[in-house]
C-alpha cells in the first residue's frame, strides 16, 4: 500500500510527459496569473474542454501547473504596476509596489518567489498529512463563525487605513455597499439594481479591485508623467540564504492562516492573504521598512498564506467532494467529466488520485521556483519603460481583464469609474485598500449573519448564547474581542507602562 | 495563364461550392452558459457540447456568463441575431422568472434544441440526525412546528420549491436557511449546521455512500437505483403524486426565429450527443436522468414543467406575479 502510495506521489515525476505538462500548466499560469481579469479560474475550466479527450491524468497535470503558477502571478502586477494579478495578491501590493518605486522590484519578486514555494509546500504538507482532521474542524464552522470570521476580517481595516482610520472605515463601508449591490442571495430581492438587468448580477469585486488599483493608480501616475522611470537593480535578484532564513519564521505563520483559511469552504486566499498582512502588521516589531512603505515583511506574508491557501482548498475537494475555493469547484467538474465520483468515497475507493494530487502540487512548485526565478530581469524592466507607453498599457489591460471576468461591456463603465472614483479618494488622503476589503467582507458578513439568525429564530439573545457554549466560535469571539481591546487607548497604555517598568 | 487568372478563378470556384452548400454551421457557435464554471450546468454542459461538436464539424466556444439566477446570460442569447451561432445552456431557472418577476423571457421565448437530463430531488439529512425515513422527520416537524433547521438555495430554487410542495399536501413549518448554493448548503448539512436539506440526487449520493448523510425519501413515483431502502415520499404523501415527476433539469436553447435547418441540425447533434455512451456514463456518475426531449415534445415538457410549479409557488403564497397574469394555465 505504502509503495504503491509512493508510487502515485512519483508518477508525474517520472513520466516525462507529465512532467512536462505540469511544467507547461505552472508557466503559462505565472502568465494568465500575471494579467489582472484573467482568472485562475477561467483559466482551468477553458482546458476541461481542451484536455476532454485526455487521460485524466494528462489533464490534471496541466491544471494544477495552471493553478499553482496563476495564484503566484498575482503577485507580479502588483508588484510591478500596483494592479493585483487575482484577488489573492491585493494585500502584495501594499508592500510590493513601493519596492518597485524604489528601484527593487526584481528583489521583491525573488523573495516572493521563494516565499510562495515555502507557503506551497507547508499547504501540501497538511493536505498530505492532516487533510481528514482539517476538513472535519472546518465542517464545525457554522455561519455565526463566519460572521466572527468576517468581523475578524473587518478589523483589518485599521492595518490598511494609513494615517486616518476614519477615512479607512469610511472605505470599507463604501466597499461593502459596492458588494451588496445586485440579487440578494437570501431573497432573490434586487438591491441598489434600480431594476436594470445589469446590476441584477452585481459588480464583479475583481473590477472594483482592478479599477481601483490599476486604473486610479494609472491616473495618479500622470501626475509623475515628466519624471524619469527609476532604475531597477537587478544585480541581487535570487534572495541569498541568510535572508530567506530570516523570513522562513513569519512565512511558516502566515503559511498556517492561509491553509486553514483556504481550507474554509466559504473562505480563500483573498481572506487568507489580508488576514496574513495584518498577523504581519502586529506581530514584526522591526520590520526591514516600515509596513506600506517597502517592508519584504509585507511581501511574506501574503504570499506564503496564499499559496498555501491551495494546498488548503484542495482539502475539503479531496476529503469531502466539496469545493474549497472556485479554482476546486472546476476541478470537481473535471473529475465528473473524466468519469470519477468527487466526494468523500474519492480518497478511499481512488487514493492514487489523492497521491498523485500531492505529488502533483509538489512538482509544480518546483517549477514554480525555476520558472519564478528566471526571467525576472525582463520583467523587472517593464518598470523602466516610459510612463508615456506604460500607462495606457496598464489601462488597455485592466480594460480587457475587466471585460474577460463575465464579458460583460457594463464591467467596463464599472472598472473606469471607479478608477476615476479611486483617483479623487487617493489626492484626498483615502487608501483603496479598505474598499476592497468591504467588498470581499461584506457581504460575507451580511449573509453569514442572516443565516445564523435565522438559525436560532431571530433572537439575538439566542446568536449570543450559541456564541458562548459552541468551542469554534468561543475562539474566534476571543479573538475579535482581544483585537477589539488591544487597539484601544487603554490597552496601549498599560502597554507602554509595563514596556517602561521592563527598561526601568 | 498567369498567376492572377488561376487566383481568379480559385476564388471563384471557392464563392461557388460556399454559395451553394452554405450549409450551417459555417463558423465557430457561441456557447453561453447561465451559471458560473464548476456548477452542475457548466459540468452538463462542457460534456455534451464536446460530443455534439463532432456531429456540427465546428467547435462549440463556451463562455459562462452567470448572474441573477441566469437572468443575465437569458438576456444576452435573447439580445443577438437569431441566426444559431448563440446557443444558451441552461437550467430549469428562466421558467420561473415571470412568477419570481425576475424577468419577461422564459423558455417560451427560445427554441429547445434538447432538454438534456433531469436530476431526481432527494431529502438529505445529516448521519447524526435523530430521523432515518421521511415519516419520522415528518412526525418531529408536526409536533415541533419552526424548530427544524432545513438549508436551502434560496428562493426559486430546488429546495425552496420542494418545501413550498410538502407545505402543499401536508403541515410542514420548518426555518428555511438560504446558501449561496448547493454544494455551500450540503456543506453545512455535513457540519450539522442545518437538520435537513432537499437536494439533487448528484449532490447527495457520494456522501450517503460515505456514511456522511441519510436519504430520509426520493422525490419519485418508483425506485430509483441505489436507492432501494429509501422511502419514496409518494408513500408517505400520496397526494404528492401531482407534482411528479418533478426536478431540475439541463438543457440546451437557440432563439425562437432561428432558421428551421440550424434547428434541425442543433436537434439532431444534440440528440446524437446525449445517446453517445460518454455522456450517459456521465449521467449515470452524476446521478442524472436521460430527458433527451427536443422541439414540440420538450416544449409540452417544459410547459408542463412550469405550470405545476409555478402554480405551487403561487398556492404556498411565494409568487410575486400570479401565473394567470402570465398565462400559464394551472395542471
Amino acid at each position: 500500500m505504502a509503495e504503491s502510495m509512493f508510487g502515485y506521489f512519483t508518477m508525474a515525476w517520472l513520466d516525462p510527459s507529465l512532467l512536462a505538462l505540469t511544467a507547461l500548466g505552472t508557466l503559462a499560469g505565472i502568465y494568465v496569473g500575471a494579467i489582472p481579469g484573467l482568472s485562475v479560474t477561467m483559466a482551468v475550466s477553458i482546458l476541461i474542454s481542451f484536455t476532454f479527450s485526455w487521460d485524466v491524468n494528462d489533464a490534471l497535470a496541466l491544471m494544477v501547473g495552471v493553478y499553482i503558477g496563476g495564484v503566484y502571478g498575482g503577485s507580479r502586477s502588483a508588484i510591478l504596476l500596483n494592479i493585483p494579478g487575482a484577488p489573492s495578491a491585493i494585500a502584495t501590493s501594499f508592500d510590493g509596489f513601493p519596492l518597485a518605486k524604489q528601484g527593487l522590484a526584481g528583489q521583491a519578486i525573488g523573495i516572493t518567489t521563494v516565499v510562495s514555494v515555502i507557503g506551497g509546500f507547508v499547504g501540501i504538507a497538511v493536505l498530505a498529512m492532516a487533510a481528514p482532521v482539517v476538513s472535519d474542524v472546518a465542517l464545525m464552522f457554522a455561519p455565526r463563525d463566519y460572521l466572527l470570521l468576517a468581523l475578524l476580517g473587518l478589523l483589518l481595516v485599521s492595518s490598511l487605513s494609513g494615517e486616518s482610520l476614519a477615512k479607512g472605515i469610511f472605505c470599507a463601508a463604501l466597499g461593502a455597499c459596492i458588494g451588496m449591490v445586485g440579487m440578494d442571495p437570501m431573497t432573490a430581492e434586487g438591491r441598489f439594481t434600480f431594476d436594470t438587468v445589469m446590476l441584477l448580477g452585481g459588480i464583479p469585486y475583481v473590477v472594483a479591485m482592478i479599477g481601483f488599483f490599476g486604473v486610479s493608480e494609472a491616473l495618479y501616475q500622470l501626475h509623475h508623467i515628466g519624471l524619469k522611470p527609476i532604475k531597477q537593480d537587478v544585480s541581487k535578484i535570487i534572495p541569498s540564504w541568510d535572508v530567506v532564513k530570516k523570513y522562513i519564521p513569519l512565512s511558516i505563520r502566515t503559511s498556517a492562516i492561509g491553509v486553514f483559511i483556504g481550507a474554509l469552504p466559504g473562505t480563500g486566499g483573498d481572506i487568507a492573504s489580508l488576514m496574513a498582512y495584518d498577523h504581519a502588521k502586529r506581530s514584526v516589531k522591526n520590520p526591514s521598512k516600515p509596513f506600506g512603505k517597502g517592508a519584504y515583511e509585507g511581501l511574506v506574508a501574503p504570499e506564503s498564506a496564499n499559496n498555501a491557501a491551495v494546498g488548503g482548498a484542495y482539502i475539503p475537494m479531496l476529503t469531502l467532494g466539496m469545493p474549497g475555493d472556485a479554482v476546486t469547484a472546476v476541478f470537481i467538474g473535471a473529475l465528473y467529466i473524466h468519469g470519477l465520483n468527487p466526494g468523500p468515497m474519492l480518497m478511499l475507493e481512488t487514493p492514487h488520485l489523492f497521491w498523485f494530487t500531492v505529488g502533483n502540487l509538489v512538482l509544480a512548485n518546483i517549477f514554480l521556483l525555476i520558472f519564478g526565478l528566471t526571467g525576472i530581469k525582463v520583467f523587472a524592466k517593464m518598470v523602466e519603460m516610459p510612463k508615456g507607453l506604460l500607462l495606457p498599457l496598464i489601462i488597455i489591460l485592466s480594460v480587457v481583464g475587466a471585460y474577460a471576468i463575465n464579458n460583460n461591456i457594463a464591467d467596463i463603465f464599472w472598472l473606469l469609474g471607479f478608477g476615476v472614483f479611486g483617483y479623487f479618494l487617493k489626492m484626498a488622503g483615502f487608501q483603496v485598500g479598505p474598499i476592497i476589503l468591504g467588498v470581499i467582507l461584506g457581504p460575507l458578513m451580511d449573509t453569514s449573519y442572516r443565516r445564523a439568525m435565522i438559525s436560532v429564530g431571530d433572537s439575538p439573545m439566542g446568536l449570543m448564547g450559541e456564541l458562548v457554549t459552541n468551542p469554534v466560535s468561543i475562539i474566534l469571539s476571543l479573538c475579535v474581542i482581544l483585537l477589539i481591546v488591544s487597539q484601544t487607548p487603554l490597552w496601549k497604555s498599560i502597554k507602554a507602562r509595563r514596556a517602561a517598568g521592563k527598561s526601568a | 495563364m498567369n498567376r492572377k487568372s488561376i487566383f481568379g478563378l480559385a476564388a471563384a470556384a471557392l464563392m461557388a461550392t460556399t454559395g451553394a452548400f452554405a450549409e450551417y454551421p459555417e463558423k465557430n457557435i457561441h456557447g453561453i452558459i447561465q451559471w458560473g464554471a464548476g456548477g452542475s450546468t457548466d459540468t452538463v454542459t462542457r460534456t455534451v457540447s464536446k460530443l455534439a461538436e463532432k456531429h456540427l464539424g465546428k467547435e462549440i466556444v463556451l463562455v459562462n456568463r452567470p448572474g441573477g439566477t441566469g437572468v443575465i446570460a437569458t438576456t444576452y442569447v435573447n439580445s443577438r441575431p437569431a441566426d444559431g451561432y448563440t446557443l444558451l445552456f441552461g437550467a430549469e431557472n428562466p421558467q420561473l422568472y415571470g412568477v419570481m418577476g425576475l424577468s419577461d423571457l422564459s423558455y417560451s421565448d427560445f427554441y429547445p434544441v434538447n432538454v438534456l437530463a433531469r436530476n431526481v430531488p432527494v431529502i438529505l439529512t445529516h448521519k447524526d440526525a435523530p430521523w432515518d425515513t421521511m415519516s419520522e422527520l415528518l412526525e418531529y416537524v408536526q409536533a415541533n412546528p419552526n424548530e427544524v433547521k432545513m438549508g436551502s438555495t434560496g428562493p426559486g430554487g430546488l429546495s425552496f420549491v420542494v418545501d413550498n410542495m410538502i407545505q402543499g399536501v401536508t403541515d410542514f413549518d420548518v426555518k428555511s436557511i438560504p446558501f449561496d448554493g448547493t454544494g455551500p448548503g450540503v456543506t453545512a448539512l455535513l457540519g450539522g449546521h442545518v437538520d435537513f436539506m432537499p437536494v439533487g440526487l448528484s449532490a447527495a449520493r457520494e456522501n450517503i455512500r460515505a456514511g456522511r448523510a441519510k436519504a430520509l425519501a426520493v422525490l419519485s413515483t418508483e425506485q430509483i437505483e441505489g436507492f432501494e431502502n429509501t422511502q419514496l415520499i409518494t408513500d408517505v404523501l400520496p397526494e404528492f403524486k401531482q407534482y411528479l415527476p418533478w426536478g431540475p433539469f439541463y438543457g440546451v436553447f437557440v432563439k425562437k426565429d432561428a432558421p428551421d435547418d440550424v434547428k434541425q441540425k442543433l436537434s439532431e447533434a444534440f440528440s446524437k450527443a446525449v445517446k453517445e455512451p460518454e455522456f450517459q456514463n456521465f449521467l449515470s456518475n452524476f446521478g442524472a436522468i436521460e430527458v433527451n426531449l427536443s422541439g414540440e415534445e420538450a416544449t409540452q415538457w417544459l410547459n408542463r414543467w412550469q405550470s405545476v410549479t409555478t402554480w405551487l409557488l403561487q398556492d404556498g403564497g411565494a409568487a410575486k406575479v400570479s401565473p394567470e397574469e402570465l398565462g400559464i394555465p394551472r395542471p
